[in-house]
C-alpha cells in the first residue's frame, strides 16, 4: 500500500490545501534614521503597503539634538507629513520595526529606538543601504552602530531591496 | 461606479497581500529550457554524476535528467566523457540500452552509434561513402571530472566558463568525499534551507552531541547556550554571507558564517577539526533535485573513521535504498518515522539523519512549495535576499546579457567559517582571510 507521506506530496494533493488567509495584516512601521534615508522612504511611502508605516526619526527632522538620547522617548518620530508622533506609542502599537540607515551617517537615533522596542517587546530589523560613494568604512560604521541593537541587520546594496523585503513580510 | 472602485482597490491589496507573488514563484522554481532561471543554471558549471558512476571506459551509460532534460552518459573506449540526448535519432529508442563499444554509444535497435560529441559516426543502413551519419547530430554538453565529481555546462557554447574552483574540487582526494540523494521536491526549498540557519537549533539540535561528524567541537556549546542567533547578512560578490552571532564569554561573539553561491552552492560552518560541508542543489525537473553533499579538509586526509561515518550516513549523508541514490528513509516508508524517539527528545521532528531531517520536511511542502501562503519574519532575511538576487540576475541575464554572480570561479574561493571575534568587530573584517579559500591553510573553526 502506498504511505501516507507518498499519496500526499503530489502535486494533486497540493491543490488541496486550505486556502484561506493564514494571518492578519501586520504593522510594519519603517523609520529613516538620518536626511538620506528619509528621501528613499518618502519614496518608498508613494507605493501601496499593506498596513506598513513609514516615519523618520525626529534627532534630525527637528532641532532635537542628534543622538541626544536624554531627551527622553517623548515625540522622537516625525511621520512623513511632519507631525511629531510619541515613539513609544508607535512602538507599542507596531508588530515589529524596520530601521533604515544610509551608510556613513548617523545612527546613533537608533539607540532609543531600541530601547522603546525592548520595552515593548519588538523586533528591530536594520537595513543599511550603502549608497552611491559611500567607502567600506562607512559602511562598517553604521554596522558596528547598529549591531547591538538589532534582531537582523542587513546591508542592502541595491535600492530595490527595501521594497523586496517589505513585500516579502507582508509589511 | 463606487462599487466598481472598492473592487479595484480590493484587488490591488490583495496582490499585497501575498508574500511572494504566484508569477515570481513560477519565475523562481522553473527551470526547464526557455525559462529565465533555466536560462540562468545554464551559465553554470554543475554537479552531473560521481565518477563513480562512470568508474572506466566502456563501463553502462547512466541516464540522468538536468534541468527538465534527458540525457544519457557515458565514458568511452578511450575514457572520454560524453552527455548527450537519451534518445536515438532514428526511431527514438533509449540509449540507455546502447552498447558502449569502439568509441561510441550503439542504439540496439538498428545499430545507429553516436560519439561523446553526440555525433551519427555510423549508420549501418546507409553505406559509409554516403556521408548520411555526417548529418546527424544528437545534442550534447560537456562533461569534465573534478574532485570525483562530474560537472556539465548546458549553456550556449562560446559563453563556456572557466572550470568550477570550489575548494572541495581542488585538494587531494583523498581529502575530499561527495555524495548525492535525490530530494523529491523542486530545488529552491531545498537551497533555501541550506542559508535558512534559524532552524539548526530545533530540527537538528539533538545531533550536535551525538554525530560523529559534529560532536565534540569547543564552538557546539555557544549553539547550545544560546538558542536564538542574532543575524546578519551582506552581499558578496558571489552571492550572500549570512552570519550568525551568539554571545560568548569575555565580550566576544561566537560567529556561524554561511556562504551561499549563485545560484545552488552553500556551505555549512564547521566544527572543530571536523572536515567541512555544503551542498549543491540541482534541479532535474521542478519537482525533483539532487542534493550534493560535500565533506572535505584543507590540509589533512580524511580518516578511515571519518569516511566509514559519511558511508554510513552520518553529518550531512544519508543510508539508501540499495543499488540507487534515493535515501533509505523516503516518503513511501514516511521517513521511517519514529514517534518515541520523538517524544523522548532523541530527534525534534521524529526523522533520524541531518539530511533527511531536512528532505522530509522539505518534501513534505509539496513538489512546489506555494510560497504564496508563507509568513517570513525579519530573520528570513537570508532566504529573502537570496531570492531577490536569483530575480535581479536572472532578469539582467535575460534582457541585458549580463553573466550573474558565480559564474566566475574566484568566487567559488569562499569558505564557510566558524569563529570567536571580540564584539567590535565586523564580521566582514574580523573573519575576512577565514572566509578565503587558501590552499594549504587549515580552515577556521571552533
Ligand atoms: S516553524 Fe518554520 S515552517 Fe513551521
Ligand atoms: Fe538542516
Amino acid at each position: 500500500m502506498q504511505s501516507e507521506s507518498a499519496r500526499v506530496t503530489t502535486a494533486q494533493e497540493a491543490k488541496y490545501r486550505v486556502q484561506y488567509p493564514n494571518s492578519q495584516r501586520r504593522a510594519v512601521k519603517v523609520i529613516a534614521l538620518d536626511p538620506p534615508s528619509a528621501q528613499m522612504i518618502d519614496e518608498l511611502a508613494k507605493k501601496e503597503w499593506n498596513g506598513a508605516t513609514f516615519f523618520r526619526a525626529l534627532s534630525f527632522a527637528s532641532d532635537a539634538e542628534p543622538g541626544k538620547t536624554n531627551a527622553g522617548l517623548n515625540a522622537w518620530l516625525n511621520d512623513l507629513a511632519g507631525r511629531a508622533l510619541d515613539l513609544v506609542s508607535e512602538v507599542a502599537s507596531s508588530d515589529f520595526i524596520v530601521v533604515v540607515s544610509a551608510a556613513g551617517e548617523d545612527a546613533r537615533s537608533v539607540s532609543v529606538i531600541a530601547d522603546a522596542c525592548t520595552a515593548h517587546h519588538k523586533t528591530l530589523v536594520a537595513l543599511v543601504v550603502p549608497g552611491e560613494g559611500a567607502s567600506d568604512a562607512d559602511v562598517s560604521a553604521s554596522m558596528s552602530h547598529l549591531r547591538p541593537y538589532a534582531r537582523m541587520l542587513v546591508i542592502a546594496h541595491d535600492a530595490d531591496y527595501i521594497t523586496a523585503m517589505l513585500t516579502a513580510l507582508r509589511a | 461606479m463606487p462599487l466598481t472602485l472598492r473592487k479595484r482597490a480590493g484587488e490591488r491589496r490583495k496582490g499585497r497581500m501575498f508574500m511572494l507573488r504566484k508569477e515570481q514563484n513560477d519565475y523562481l522554481t522553473q527551470t526547464d529550457p526557455g525559462t529565465p532561471m533555466g536560462d540562468l543554471f545554464r551559465c553554470y558549471w554543475m554537479p552531473a554524476l560521481l565518477s563513480e558512476e562512470l568508474p572506466e571506459a566502456d563501463c553502462p551509460p547512466v541516464r540522468l535528467k538536468l534541468l527538465g532534460e534527458r540525457l544519457v552518459a557515458f565514458r568511452d573506449s578511450e575514457g572520454k566523457l560524453g552527455l548527450i540526448d537519451e534518445f536515438c535519432a532514428h526511431r527514438g529508442v533509449s540509449l540507455w540500452f546502447g552498447r558502449n563499444e569502439e568509441c561510441g554509444l550503439r542504439c540496439p535497435y538498428h545499430g545507429w552509434k553516436f560519439d561523446v560529441t553526440g555525433q551519427c559516426v555510423d549508420v549501418p543502413s546507409e553505406p559509409a561513402e554516403s556521408g548520411y551519419a555526417k548529418k546527424v547530430k544528437l545534442k550534447s554538453y560537456p562533461l569534465i571530472e573534478k574532485g570525483g565529481v562530474l560537472w556539465t555546462y548546458m549553456g550556449p557554447p562560446e559563453k563556456q566558463p572557466p572550470e568550477p574552483e570550489y575548494e572541495f574540487c581542488t585538494v587531494p582526494l583523498n581529502q575530499t568525499f561527495m555524495t548525492k540523494r535525490l530530494q523529491e521536491s523542486n530545488w529552491l526549498q531545498a537551497m533555501e534551507g541550506g542559508i535558512d540557519s534559524s532552524h539548526v537549533s530545533f530540527l537538528h539540535r539533538g545531533d550536535l552531541s551525538t554525530d560523529p561528524l559534529f560532536k565534540g567541537a569547543a564552538g557546539n556549546k555557544y549553539n547550545m547556550q544560546d538558542l536564538s542567533p542574532v543575524f546578519e547578512v551582506t552581499e558578496s560578490d558571489g552571492g550572500l554571507l549570512i552570519g550568525a552571532r551568539r554571545n560568548a564569554e569575555d565580550d566576544q561573539y561566537y560567529w556561524r558564517i554561511t556562504p551561499w553561491v549563485m545560484p545552488c552552492y552553500t556551505g555549512v560552518p564547521p566544527r572543530g577539526d571536523h572536515p567541512m560541508h555544503g551542498h549543491f542543489w540541482v534541479p532535474i525537473d521542478d519537482h525533483s533535485c539532487w542534493a550534493w553533499s560535500y565533506d572535505y579538509h584543507p590540509t589533512r586526509a580524511l580518516t578511515d573513521h571519518e569516511v566509514d561515518s559519511m558511508k554510513a550516513g552520518k553529518g550531512i549523508h544519508v543510508r539508501y535504498v540499495p543499488g540507487t541514490y534515493r535515501p533509505l528513509a523516503n516518503k513511501d516508508n514516511d521517513y521511517l518515522m519514529d514517534r518515541e524517539a520523538q517524544k523522548a527528545g532523541r530527534t525534534f521532528s521524529g526523522v533520524e539523519g541531518i539530511g533527511m531531517q531536512d528532505a522530509s520536511l522539505q518534501e513534505s511542502m509539496g513538489p512546489i512549495c506555494d510560497r504564496t501562503k508563507e509568513n517570513l519574519v525579519g530573520t528570513d532575511n537570508g532566504i529573502i535576499m537570496a531570492r531577490h538576487r536569483l530575480m535581479r540576475s536572472a532578469k539582467a541575464l535575460a534582457e541585458k546579457g549580463v553573466i550573474p554572480p558565480g559564474v566566475d570561479p574566484e568566487h567559488h574561493k569562499v569558505r564557510q567559517a566558524a569563529l570567536l571575534l571580540p564584539r567590535d568587530v565586523q564580521y566582514k573584517d574580523g573573519a575576512k582571510e577565514a572566509l578565503k579559500a587558501k590552499k594549504g591553510v587549515r580552515q577556521t573553526s571552533v
